[in-house]
């Protein structure tokens, strides 16, 4: 594996290549935790509303992520890099608050144990969407937007404002 | 009946490992995806219904978990998953196609543990 991605299309979209897996696997979260906050809530909301409505929170802001990733438009982007950066703080402080207060989380949220319920994707996720929004913010927008970033082939068409 | 029962996650599970495991070569030897992993996706499409016709036959036995909105979630979900790595394969004509395989293939497994935790009549 000597190049990073030798078949990979449309350098600088959001949506291609290794993004193609993120909005994979954010989809999947943007699921699971969204239909799973939907039921606690509807079906058993006093047992543990603060969890519940933490998991609903983590739901939308999964969602929010799936959609800005795939849209992948200038604005869409800051979007993007705000939802994973609230993501990231959440699992951080769900996750230590979970594990220092257990009684007000009787029932596991997503972000529980830094979600140690979901193998730990929950605290991976958010940073691999960072660092593939930053790595594709310089292939689009090109030299001189991040120091450092040495790239010669920028489409005209792709996302530069 | 009860053999089925346990038989089928059970396949299911090593199905989607093994499969993750073979996408997860064609993700590092840069390959897209294939005939043989399409097909790959469609045994375990095949395994994932059978285990909804199992679970569906139960409820309508008159046997029901605490979780059943859960449950039923789980049941519409289940079958979509390789349909979506599929579509996502003819998409994403680069390694990072198979990519998504690997995590489909590591979800069904995932599933079937839950589908247990959330019904601990459907063995694994």
């Amino acid at each position: 594996m000597t190049s990073p991605e030798p078949t990979a299309s449309q350098p600088g979209s959001t949506r291609t290549g290794p993004g193609r897996v993120l909005i994979a696997i954010y989809a999947l979260f943007a699921l699971a935790a969204s239909a799973r906050a939907g039921v606690q809530i509807a079906t058993k909301f006093g047992n543990a509303p603060v969890a519940y409505l933490l998991s609903a929170f983590a739901g939308v802001v999964y969602i929010l992520a799936t959609v800005t990733l795939a849209v992948g438009s200038p604005t869409a982007r800051r979007i993007a890099v705000v939802s994973c950066s609230v993501e990231l703080i959440g699992v951080l402080a769900v996750g230590t608050w979970s594990l220092a207060d257990p009684a007000t989380f009787p029932d596991a949220t997503v972000w529980s144990g830094y979600g140690s319920g979901y193998g730990f994707v929950p605290l991976v996720l958010p940073v691999f969407g960072l660092l593939w929004l930053r790595r594709q913010r310089t292939l689009s927008v090109g030299p001189g937007a991040v120091p450092g970033a040495a790239l010669g082939s920028v489409p005209a068409d792709r996302d530069i404002r | 009946m009860s053999s089925v029962n346990g038989a089928v996650p059970t396949t299911i599970i090593v199905a989607g490992l093994a499969l993750a495991g073979y996408a997860l070569v064609m993700t590092a030897r840069d390959r897209r995806m294939d005939v043989g992993l399409l097909a790959a996706l469609g045994v375990l499409e095949i395994l994932l219904l059978v285990q909804v016709g199992i679970v569906v036959a139960r409820l309508a036995g008159g046997e029901h978990p605490a979780g059943l909105a859960t449950l039923i979630g789980y049941l519409i979900a289940m079958p979509l998953v390789p349909v979506a790595a599929a579509f996502w394969g003819l998409l994403e004509r680069s390694r990072w196609g198979s990519a998504v395989i690997v995590v489909a293939g590591l979800v069904a497994a995932v599933l079937m543990v839950r589908l247990h935790q959330i019904w601990p009549v459907i063995r694994v």
